[in-house]
């Protein structure tokens, strides 16, 4: 058990991280279901992650089709087994359905929504494994499994959380830093634009601890970002290592 | 394999309409995923939408009073009146047709229906059909001269194969819709051809 | 509506020539007013308006039992009812994402600035106070979540704790006054086009791509955000929206005194 005293003594983490390191691993794969027209999973610390994309296609339910864009469907949700703790409730709780509500204007912003008007595009994330900082884990999964399903998108959004400890500006919070912290930033970022999609912060912090946390997230958004690429190049650079190897 | 580019990945300096990608402020940006070949973007996906003068190939999924409604491999139906066709089309006939109008959004009218009664279908990447197609047609002449098939290709994906070793056929669009990235991919699908054709022939 | 639709193109015109459709600065709020007392037999409530958007909010305390993790800590609970007879929209049903998104930002920003003393209550093992506070939102005319975040601070303000004996908490008997730590509220920006405004009105929340909602307590603290809708914010828009939050905390919170 991890006490509020041990998150951070002498510049270290509980679990050896300095303030501005990412969990580790931060391992993303693309394309790892077959039906789902795009799809992900990803690792990040000990959060496992599958997100998965279909459309787009016709509205349900039909009055909802909106004729100037498409329409999109984001369900982030919790599997009951997820956590550390007890069973949790299967199917949507009031905080799921909160962040898939802002999953969803993350890809309403990122989404070339215009060019494909009276559908919709349904975004699944199913946390599996959870350890704080999964709506942003999500949504980073989320985002390659678009890109997988060949949905244009103006970028890829990143999802990133940073939060105060004590005095301690820590960048990736894990379950125990959350939990026992003081303060929790999940963010999600446009890289091309700078534009922040995702702002849900909660604790009590100045307007220099939200730069300061900005400052970090934006700095280490670019890491997450090339890790979100090489998962889209690693499907296409398979197929020719296999390729390669019939020939050689 | 050629550059891989992402969405958001700058393509030009200036406002360029090319398939694959959109513009904002003055510049050109890629929406998804594709190759970078010299001066061209080339799409590695992306889903179909209809425009006008296209050939597609489609499946009948409903009829109604002044026509038929056909599945196109994309969110948008296309719609072929009655008036085009003699003949009765049934649920589940293939029929390539020619898109002749789309309207606001997106739903196309269809003419020139040609059903393909006994075709195989087979679904690939639409943004992939002018690597099956080839210069100038020239890798679906390959294809159809070594399987003795007919292939018709609609440009929303779905490839409707009849005759000769139908097999051979669906598995040299296969190869190319996944392999199609990989350069060199006219001598694999020759030497392929080749090989298997002879296998069966000789 | 239809009719905020028709008024869109009007609105982002007009605010990129620099006004309002009622004529106010980007940065002011319509008039506010508050009643706290409102439903006097709820321990606490408070009417709040802003222009003629009006939020109600009733407090009750109940007894009971405390979570499994937090023994001794009072349990604090906010819900929003987006009633029917606020907007031709709203339907009677289980709360939808947008009213429990409401209810969820009141709800971090009262958590998060630790406003309650929870460890005070506590009345014997097994058994805390729970505090539910209601949101009923009556007059939908643009920016509920502000309306809504003064509402539960007003009522807060005038709740008073029960007594409680044998086991049951005795209504209209009480120890005192609610003790809180500190001042919430909440400022919401609206981006029309590449403008930024607070309290919007519902034409202008039609014509807006997005909204920024900052939550702010005593002292110039951010204890709360929510970025909802379409459109991401620039870090410099963040900035400038953290500075007039901070102004408006001021303002919001001397409008709750009166």
């Amino acid at each position: 058990m991890v006490e509020k005293e041990d998150l951070f003594k002498n510049g270290k983490r509980w679990d050896g991280r300095t303030p501005t390191d990412l969990r580790t691993p931060l391992a993303i794969t693309a394309g790892v279901l077959k039906r789902a027209q795009g799809s992900a999973m990803i690792e990040w610390g000990k959060n496992k992650v599958l997100a998965a994309v279909y459309g787009p296609r016709e509205v349900f339910p039909k009055h909802l089709a909106d004729p100037a864009k498409a329409i999109i469907n984001a369900r982030y949700i919790m599997a009951p087994f997820s956590g550390l703790d007890d069973h949790g409730r299967s199917g949507p709780n009031r905080r799921s359905i909160e962040i898939s509500k802002v999953a969803k204007h993350v890809f309403e912003n990122a989404i070339l929504v215009e060019q494909f008007p009276k559908t919709m595009i349904d975004v699944y994330m199913e946390v599996l494994q959870s350890d704080g900082g999964t709506r942003v884990s999500a949504i980073t999964a989320a985002s390659v499994a678009l890109a997988d399903a060949g949905i244009p998108m103006r970028d890829l959004p990143v999802g990133m959380s940073a939060g105060k400890v004590g005095d301690a500006m820590l960048l990736d919070l894990d379950k125990y830093e959350d939990n026992l912290g003081d303060s929790d930033i999940p963010t999600v970022i446009l890289p091309r634009t700078g534009e922040i999609l995702l702002s849900q912060m909660d604790g009590m912090l100045s307007k220099k601890d939200v730069n300061d946390a900005f400052d970090l997230m934006f700095e280490n958004a670019k890491f997450v970002r090339e890790k979100q690429l090489q998962a889209l190049r690693d499907r296409y650079e398979k197929v020719e290592a296999q390729v390669q190897g019939e020939n050689a | 394999m050629n550059e891989m580019i992402f969405p958001g990945d700058l393509v030009a300096d200036h406002e360029q309409h090319i398939p694959g990608c959109y513009t904002e402020n003055g510049k050109t940006y890629a929406a998804t995923l594709a190759l970078r070949q010299n001066d061209h973007v080339v799409p590695l996906k992306g889903q179909y939408v209809p425009r006008v003068g296209e050939e597609v190939v489609g499946i009948v999924t409903d009829e109604r009073f002044s026509g038929y409604t056909l599945e196109l491999n994309s969110p948008y139906e296309g719609d072929l009146s009655t008036r085009e066709t003699r003949e009765e089309l049934k649920l589940g006939a293939v029929v390539a047709c020619k898109i002749l109008a789309v309207n606001e959004v997106k739903m196309a009218t269809l003419v020139e229906p040609h059903p393909l009664p006994e075709a195989i279908l087979v679904k690939m990447e639409a943004v992939k059909v002018p690597r099956l197609i080839g210069r100038n047609g020239s890798m679906l002449d390959v294809i159809q001269k070594h399987t003795q098939s007919q292939i018709t290709v609609g440009k929303n994906g779905y490839v409707a194969i009849s005759g000769g070793d139908t097999k051979l056929a669906v598995d040299v669009v296969e190869k190319i819709e996944r392999e199609s990235h990989v350069p060199g991919l006219t001598d694999r699908v020759t030497k392929m051809l080749e090989h298997k054709s002879g296998e069966m022939h000789g | 509506m239809i009719l905020d639709q028709v008024k869109k193109n009007f609105i982002q015109q007009k605010i990129q020539d620099g006004e309002r459709e009622d004529g106010r600065g980007f940065f002011d709020y319509r008039p506010i007013r508050i009643q706290k007392g409102f439903v006097p037999n709820a321990e606490g409530s408070c009417l709040a308006q802003i222009g003629d958007t009006k939020v109600l909010c009733g407090v009750k305390f109940d007894v009971m039992a405390p979570f499994a993790d937090r023994p001794e800590e009072g349990v604090f609970m906010t819900n929003a009812e987006f009633a029917p007879l606020a907007h031709p929209d709203f339907h009677p049903g289980p709360p939808n994402e947008d009213s429990i998104e409401l209810a969820r930002v009141v709800d971090r920003g009262i958590r998060s600035a630790e406003l309650l003393d929870v460890k005070n209550m506590f009345l014997e093992e097994g058994k805390v106070l729970g505090l539910f506070v209601d949101l009923y939102i009556l007059d939908h005319e643009g920016n509920l979540m502000d309306t809504a975040a003064l509402a539960a601070m007003g009522a807060l303000l005038d709740t008073k704790v029960p007594k409680y004996e044998g086991g049951k908490i005795v209504r209209n008997e009480f120890l005192g006054p609610l003790k809180l730590s500190d001042t919430v509220v909440t400022t919401s920006f609206e981006r029309i086009g590449s403008q930024i405004i607070v309290d919007a009105a519902p034409a202008e929340e039609t014509a807006s791509s997005g909204r920024l909602t900052l939550g702010t307590a005593d002292g110039d603290l951010i204890c709360a955000t929510q970025k909802s809708g379409r459109a991401g914010i620039t870090r410099p828009q963040y900035d400038e929206m953290m500075d007039v939050a901070f102004q408006k905390h001021g303002e919001l919170a001397d409008a709750l005194k009166g």
